[in-house]
């Protein structure tokens, strides 16, 4: 069976719109995957570092994922040279408020980069992440650029589109990865929440991933796999995105997304668009790998 | 004249002096880039503001006085009145020339004048030239010379090693060493190499001129500045009029000439007369002379040795020639049809003022945090060598950032507000549907959609249904490209991931920068 069946397939089987026997094996994963029911929190509110310790309540607070002494990657999409309003990059005071309870919850080191898009220290002033992040002054918790050292090969052993690419290895290594994108539109993939977020801890040509992206994000999000997703929806990008610059294209909404599943995360942020999950190829391909869930159903809600 | 006692000999001010310049100069270089604000916080243009040469330059081509480089009268000021101080104690090249001479064997001067009228001829003719319309001061120019150099080749070539040295220590060293080599790594990174590896056109080319201006020291010191320098030559026929000056020994002297021996301009003759346009101060005669029989005082304005014996032909040739060469240009067929891909930056002037104007100081260059901006073979004809152009396979033109506007030390690239960089027309793109994957193999593609920079996409994309390479029918997204939008940045090209030439072209096409000339730019009917 060939690749696009098999996504077709999938799109169709997950919409409930095909009946018949999927012609393909599920793996044992995904059988896993789907008797679990994860949890996923969302909060709205306008005071976004309360929103974010309130967002973490439901699933047992920072303290559940961040053990002391642990080396944590906050990866905050900072790809665009525009500043917080334009909603091209996470919001830095989410990002700020998530490495100091990360601080507070014992980390050794909180590290804090993206591999942009735009001149990376446009990006990174701009985007008043760098400003968050120091404005904290704390010595564990670092801001930095891109070192081209730290890209190493790495082989995605369960990858089906993509088997092998340089991976930044602080993402690697670290004990916790807390992948915090921004919702925004997408031409490409239509929306890029936690799974494309992934494409900033990658090296190499990017844009050459962009034919059959949905299914090398999920191939990624087998090796880089984050214990929290937060997804930023204080403001959503509608249209012309992923860099905007149009202040009428972005809606304010005040909320934000959290899970251990980063599938589930991206599912539920995809109805923000009043999108179903399915109109991200990348959830779907993901979901069929059993990355996580996507059926709206089975994933239990808890609205803070 | 009693000498301070014990105190520094006064060549050795001379010395720190030129150190504190090139300190400063090397510094201002560093700082030729992006602090974090798009505004530059440093006058990192200085040494060009201050350049009489570029100024006088400018100034002829443009007909008009460029208020920019109107700190470059100052130089001519102090020059008019305590002679080439400038060259001997505050040229940076000059300091590096000094500096490489003990390479090449036994220092100290050469007693023959030489040939060295050449730099005023020199000076004449590209001071006509660049009045007629013929633009070449950039060549010649020590600063231009350097920071090219430094630029293109130098600072690179340091990013190069020290990332090659660090990443070997990062991967293969002990962690011990790398808890020495990293922080001292970062430091480097922070406060003296490029913030990303940059490449050059004519890096090699740029270094090879540095280092033969450099290396004619060989043939005796400082040559460059005796008969090249066209700064030089401009500041020498003003220190014609200095009234403080060294005066020369006496005839008393007797049979000494040790000055004569040492001076590295060769400005003393046999008769221990100091020629007030060659001499540049650097008082090693003054610090050597046993008898301590040279002084520097007054001497007035008509005193002194300050005659220049040029050759009146000589000077009224290289006018003349200088005025007549520009007619040769409207003959070659760039007259006619500009090449397509000679994109300037955003903010250039339209060709011909931008070329009167440019000194090719590399500085936009230097500060061009895209690395778009590369120096220009003979695109722009041989008027056009070193001029700054768009190479958008190499990097793109930052949406957001104005620098190169603001570090221009003529204003040959016009200092845009944030509003009119977003709307300053540079060229703009168009589709090689033959490459571009979504058109010509059926792959989804759109990558220079997503970085499209202006607000309103300039790039956008229609779904269609196509047959593949494999001869399936597949939906995907094709891009097309809206003219009216785009602005010619260039990040779609930069972009694009097929290798090679990329499937999305810019081509000066539409630029701002002629508008109002009807289209003629371009050729056409």
């Amino acid at each position: 069976m060939d690749r696009r069946q098999f996504i077709r397939d999938i799109v169709l089987w997950s919409a409930g719109i095909a009946l018949v026997t999927p012609r393909f094996a599920i793996r044992p994963e995904a059988l896993a995957a789907e008797q679990a029911s994860p949890l996923l929190s969302v909060a709205k509110g306008e005071d976004y570092p309360a929103l974010v310790t309130r967002v973490l309540e439901p699933l047992g607070g920072m303290a559940h994922f961040v053990q002391p002494g642990d080396k944590v990657v906050v990866k905050p999409n900072i790809a665009w040279d525009r500043s917080p309003e334009q909603a091209a990059n996470t919001h830095p005071l989410v990002v700020q408020a998530l490495v100091v309870l990360a601080l507070e919850a014992g980390a050794q080191r909180v590290l804090v980069f993206d591999r942009t898009c735009n001149e990376p220290r446009r990006c990174y002033a701009n985007s008043g992440i760098e400003q968050a992040v120091r404005a904290i002054g704390d010595r564990r918790a670092v801001i930095e650029h891109v070192d081209q050292r730290k890209f190493i090969p790495v082989d995605i052993t369960r990858g089906q589109s993509l088997t092998r690419w340089e991976l930044y290895r602080d993402a690697l290594e670290c004990d916790c990865y807390i992948n915090v994108p921004v919702a925004k539109h997408h031409g490409l993939s239509r929306l890029t929440l936690g799974l494309k977020n992934t494409m900033g801890v990658i090296g190499g040509n990017r844009g050459r991933l962009h034919f059959d992206l949905a299914q090398k994000l999920a191939d990624l999000a087998t090796v880089i796999q984050p214990k929290l997703t937060v997804i930023d929806a204080t403001r959503i990008l509608l249209r012309n995105g992923p860099q905007g610059g149009n202040l009428n294209d972005v809606r304010r909404m005040d909320t934000l997304i959290a899970s251990a599943d980063p599938v589930a995360a991206d599912a539920y942020a995809t109805t923000l668009f009043d999108l179903r999950p399915d109109a991200v190829k990348s959830t779907v391909v993901a979901h069929a790998m059993g990355l996580g869930e996507m059926d709206l159903g089975r994933i239990r809600v808890l609205e803070v | 004249m009693s000498r301070p006692a014990r105190f520094l000999a006064k060549a050795t001010w001379r010395r720190i002096s030129q150190a504190l310049f090139l300190v400063l100069f090397l510094f201002l270089f560093i700082k030729t880039d992006y602090s974090g604000i798009d505004e530059l916080t440093w006058a990192v243009n200085l040494f060009f503001r201050i350049d009489p040469l570029l100024a006088a330059a400018a100034m002829l081509a443009a007909k008009t006085v460029v208020m920019l480089m109107l700190p470059a009268l100052l130089i001519l000021l102090l020059t008019l009145i305590f002679g080439r101080f400038f060259c001997g104690w505050v040229c940076p090249l000059g300091t590096l020339i000094d500096a490489v001479r003990p390479l090449f064997g036994p220092t100290g001067g050469h007693p023959q004048p030489g040939w060295r009228h050449g730099k005023y001829y020199l000076l004449f003719f590209i001071l006509a030239a660049a009045f007629f319309g013929l633009p070449l001061a950039g060549y010649l120019d020590p600063f231009s010379l350097l920071v090219r150099g430094l630029t293109f080749a130098v600072h690179p070539a340091m990013d190069h090693a020290a990332i090659t040295l660090f990443t070997w220590t990062y991967q293969s060293a002990p962690g011990w060493v790398n808890v020495v080599t990293e922080p001292f790594y970062s430091l480097l990174r922070q406060h003296i190499l490029p913030f990303t590896v940059k490449v050059y056109t004519l890096s090699v080319f740029s270094l090879l001129l540095l280092l033969a201006v450099l290396g004619l020291s060989s043939l005796h010191s400082r040559y460059f500045c005796r008969k090249l320098c066209p700064l030089g030559a401009l500041l020498a026929l003003n220190a014609r009029f200095a009234p403080v000056h060294l005066v020369s020994g006496s005839r008393d002297c007797g049979t000494c000439g040790h000055c004569h021996a040492i001076c590295r301009m060769g400005a003393i003759d046999q008769e221990r007369s100091i020629s007030k346009a060659e001499c540049i101060l650097c008082l090693d005669c003054l610090s050597h002379c046993p008898n301590a029989r040279i002084q520097y005082s007054w001497v007035g304005p008509g005193a002194g040795s300050g005659t220049m014996d040029l050759s009146r032909r000589a000077v009224l040739a290289s006018l003349a020639s200088g005025a007549l060469a520009p007619l040769v240009l409207p003959t070659r067929p760039l007259a006619r049809q500009p090449d397509p891909l000679l994109i300037r930056p955003p903010g250039a002037l339209a060709e011909t003022a931008f070329l009167g104007l440019c000194v090719r100081c590399g500085e936009c260059m230097k500060v061009c945090i895209g690395n778009v901006l590369h120096a220009a073979w003979l695109e722009a004809g041989l008027e056009g060598l070193f001029t700054p152009k768009c190479l958008n396979r190499i990097g793109y033109c930052e949406y957001n950032c104005t620098l190169c506007g603001q570090v221009c030390p003529t204003g040959a690239i016009r200092r845009l507000t944030m509003e009119e960089k977003h709307t300053t027309v540079i060229g703009r793109a168009y589709f090689d549907r033959n490459r571009c994957l979504p058109y010509a193999a059926g792959i989804p593609c759109i990558v220079c959609e997503e970085h499209c920079p202006t607000p309103d996409k300039a790039i956008k994309f229609r779904e269609a249904e196509v047959i593949n390479s494999s001869g399936e029918m597949v939906n995907l997204l094709q891009p097309y490209v809206v003219e009216e939008l785009c602005i010619g940045c260039g990040i779609c090209e930069n972009r694009c991931p097929i290798s090679g030439t990329a499937a999305v072209l810019v081509t000066a096409e539409g630029e701002s920068r002629h508008a109002d000339e009807f289209g003629t730019m371009g050729g056409g009917y």
